[in-house]
């Protein structure tokens, strides 16, 4: 049971950061498919950081620099540019994916992983079996419930979801929708890094080219299943991270009879699943999570 | 220091364009404080685009607008709502989501950014006791009834200390006796030393309750501000419709201004005794995304008839357009057109049976507005044919072309996107395309919304016409006025049930307790 519990709870950090970054943005009123670019610039800051400085706080800190960079980024495009977001979001992806690819490659030659000398700490031998997880591991219910409390709890957190659902009535108190959704995108690239260096430094040390390999995506879908509220979204995103542990361990049990792929695409179906459900809940209007209205 | 006498709103030389369109023109008025001001003018007539200005939320191209002697920098909402003027939007602007606490505070300024949902609630409450809206704080703005929403935005504006509060259209979407609870709030804070300014296009609501009216016509100031008492009913309809007025019935240019009692419009058609055209039978609907399911509804539409459906926004009428063109389904009864069941067929056939709708939503529904009017107009016969059937698209055009000159549409040519009408012209177009030779059953469903004058007459005479020809025509409306003038016969619909039956001489009281189910 222990181990199941390390597992899930190793999968589904990364996620549940990546997850929290999409709320931020889908509140203001971005669909962000840029979180997989995210979740992969912060992954590779953080080992190219530990190798070059040693430190990893240094690391971290280089990683949440070029993921708020990256995401404002997006906003410039969207915003200023006026690109369509859903594409200007893919394209984001695309950027973290080669240019993380090329940054390795720049900067130790034709290697498709590079190797980091030590990772983040974890909780040591105090913890017992559970000494194995990440310090990020255990920040994590802390990042939620500050998010959510930032959220739903402020007269900030009003505003933001005011210009995402509504930006007709954000901008009749005199609210400046745009710039509400540079704040929520820059706040967004916080924990998007946060999930990327758990991913590459959490229990492992290294960061390989596609390492993400649609986490990003897969926590978007978390964001839509949880209707865009972080305790939701978190929930959706466990539920995905359980599935996939369940995945593995039914490989382990089933072996060669039950086909490979097949098991492989559960969480990916329970995805689907999950969505269709929850627009089902909702009574159909999966628009409703946020209303894009400027008039 | 402000001075005390100053006016509390001034607009000098106010001008505003949107790309090419010229909204306002060198408007310059002064608003008193202290007193109730009306500005009244008919649709387009720049009214919007005044208290979008005054509020800050437009940024004036020309001139300026001074609060209580403070000239405001144009387009600044945060500055607009410092200096005490606060806006209430016609269509309301509040997130649905949000519930009514949250809705208090997102626009609050000042201490006090982190709550509790106790906290919120104990922060919101005393406000909203003060103002008599007695709701509960946790309820979501889209579950709200259409009168409380409008009284949650007045008390939203109201948070801070506004000084000048503007309303835009409030009575439009109100019953009689929502009107009525609305002017005795707004007297309530004229007493408290606001200075209201409202937005209105009735006269019998200027007259009730104004102290001075403000008339605009096309962009510009043609009158104003007179004092209430110094004018008549006759004189502010004359302002109102300007040239348009010639040719215009007299019946129609009271219904048009809201000038009085509208009487019934003469009638040339015949007592009706053929069978019904549109024959709806104890229907029950399934619940509906667009507002609530039809209970137990029995209705019918002879040839020759014009049957207007007066209601309260969102009691029903949509459902009851989608069930006629089979996106709403019936659990029970039955819907019979021109004698044949069509509950079980899709809308092509029931379209190849004579029906044809006018949609609510002009921009979405009427019409493609990215698409060419050649195709927007050809889709209804496009409809008709086989799937594989070849067009010839030449001819189409050709029949487009002479079928909008008939209409009397305004266009460069055929191949002009329909985006680039303006909403009268867009809506011929959709005229042009739905009342044709073979059209049986009409839904009107808001045909007027958002026209000047010249253009919603132009409809009523086109139903009219289609009427004396023989369709049944079912005309939805939230004006009261308009449904007088035209309809043959008035239905009024409450929670999806149709709640009462009125014919000519129409008493407005009468309907107006039957939409909030007064008896």
């Amino acid at each position: 049971m222990n181990d199941i519990i390390i597992a899930v709870l190793r999968s589904g950090t990364p996620l549940v950061y990546v997850t929290l970054a999409g709320v931020i943005a889908q509140r203001a009123g971005i669909w962000n498919l840029g979180l997989e670019g995210l979740m992969i610039i912060g992954a590779c800051a953080t080992i190219l950081g530990i190798v070059v400085t040693g430190s990893i706080t240094l690391a971290l800190l280089i990683a949440i620099f070029f993921a708020v960079l990256a995401s404002i980024l997006l906003w410039f495009v969207v915003e200023k540019l006026k690109a369509n977001p859903i594409i200007a979001g893919l394209g984001l992806t695309g950027l973290g994916l080669g240019g993380t690819a090329l940054a390795i490659q720049s900067f130790f030659g034709s290697q498709s992983a590079v190797n980091a000398p030590f990772g983040l700490p974890r909780l040591g031998p105090a913890f017992g079996v559970y000494g194995v997880l990440s310090i990020l591991v255990v920040l994590m219910p802390v990042v939620v419930f500050a998010l959510w409390f930032l959220l739903c709890r402020t007269r900030f957190g009003l505003q933001l979801s005011a210009c995402g659902e509504h930006p007709f009535a954000a901008r009749s108190v005199g609210l400046n929708p745009s710039m509400m959704r540079l704040i929520a995108l820059s706040i967004g690239g916080v924990p998007a890094a946060l999930g990327g260096a758990e991913l590459a430094a959490g229990s492992l040390q290294f960061f390989g080219q596609n390492m993400t390999a649609g986490r990003g995506f897969m926590a978007f879908a978390a964001v839509i299943f949880g209707a865009a509220h972080p305790i939701g979204a978190t929930l959706a995103a466990m539920f995905f991270s359980v599935l996939s542990a369940i995945g593995i361990r039914a490989q382990l049990v089933f072996g060669d009879r039950v086909p490979h792929d097949l098991i492989q695409a559960l969480p990916y179906l329970a995805t689907v699943f999950g969505l269709w459900l929850s627009s089902r809940l909702r009574g159909g209007t999966n628009g409703a999570v946020t209303e894009i209205r400027d008039n | 220091m402000t001075d005390p006498h100053a006016p509390a709103l001034v607009c000098q030389n106010v001008s505003v364009t949107y790309g090419p369109v010229t909204a306002l023109e060198a408007v310059s008025t002064a608003f008193d404080a202290g007193l109730i001001h009306a500005v009244v003018g008919q649709n387009g007539a720049g009214k919007t685009t005044f208290a979008r200005v005054a509020s800050g939320l437009v940024r004036p191209s020309g001139g300026h607008v001074a609060i209580n002697g403070h000239v405001m920098r144009g387009g600044n909402v945060s500055a607009a709502r410092a200096a005490g003027v606060e806006l209430v939007h016609q269509s309301f602007a509040l997130p649905p989501s949000f519930t009514v606490a949250e809705a208090m505070e997102f626009g609050a300024t000042g201490a006090g950014r982190f709550f509790t949902r106790s906290s919120l609630f104990a922060r919101w409450r005393p406000h909203l006791e003060s103002l008599d809206i007695s709701v509960d704080l946790g309820a979501r703005i889209r579950d709200l009834p259409v009168e409380t929403q409008q009284g949650i935005e007045i008390a939203r504006a109201l948070v801070t200390q506004a000084k000048v509060l503007i309303l835009d259209e409030p009575t439009a979407v109100l019953s009689p006796s929502g009107i009525e609870k609305l002017f005795e709030r707004v007297r309530r804070l004229k007493a408290q030393g606001v200075t209201v300014l409202l937005i209105l296009h009735k006269i019998r609501e200027v007259l009730a309750i104004a102290d001075t009216v403000t008339v605009l016509r096309a962009g510009r100031l043609v009158e104003g501000p007179l004092m209430t008492t110094d004018v008549d009913g006759e004189r502010l309809s004359r302002l109102i419709i300007g040239d348009a007025s010639r040719g215009l019935a007299a019946v129609d240019a009271q219904a048009l201004t809201g000038a009085g009692t509208v009487e019934h419009g003469p009638t040339d058609a015949k007592p009706v005794t053929a069978a019904p055209v549109l024959k709806l039978s104890s229907i029950t609907t399934f619940g509906d995304p667009e507002g609530p399911a039809l209970q137990d509804v029995d209705f019918e539409v002879r040839p020759g008839e014009i049957v207007g459906i007066a209601g309260v926004e969102g009691n029903g009428q949509r459902t009851l357009v989608r069930l006629i063109a089979d996106f709403a389904k019936a659990s029970r009864g039955g819907v019979y057109l021109g004698g044949h069941d069509i509950n079980t067929q899709p809308l092509a056939q029931r379209r190849s049976k004579g029906l044809r709708i006018i949609p609510f939503e002009r921009n979405t529904e009427g019409l493609s507005l990215s698409s060419s009017l050649w195709e927007n107009w050809t889709a209804r016969a496009l409809l008709e044919k086989p799937l594989l059937r070849l067009v010839n698209p030449a001819l189409l055009r050709s029949e487009c072309d002479a079928a909008l000159k008939a209409w009397g549409v305004r266009y460069d040519n055929v191949a002009q996107k329909a985006g680039a009408l303006s909403g009268g012209n867009a809506q011929k177009v959709i005229l042009s395309r739905e009342i044709d030779r073979d059209a049986k059953l009409i839904i009107a469903a808001q045909p007027t919304r958002g026209l000047d004058i010249g253009a919603t007459a132009f409809v009523w005479d086109a139903l009219r016409q289609a009427r004396d020809r023989g369709c049944g025509i079912i005309l939805i409306s939230s004006d009261l006025d308009e449904l007088f003038d035209i309809s043959d016969r008035v239905n009024v619909m409450l929670a999806g049930r149709i709640v009462g039956t009125f014919t000519a001489p129409y008493d407005m009281n009468a309907v107006g307790a039957a939409m909030i189910g007064a008896s």
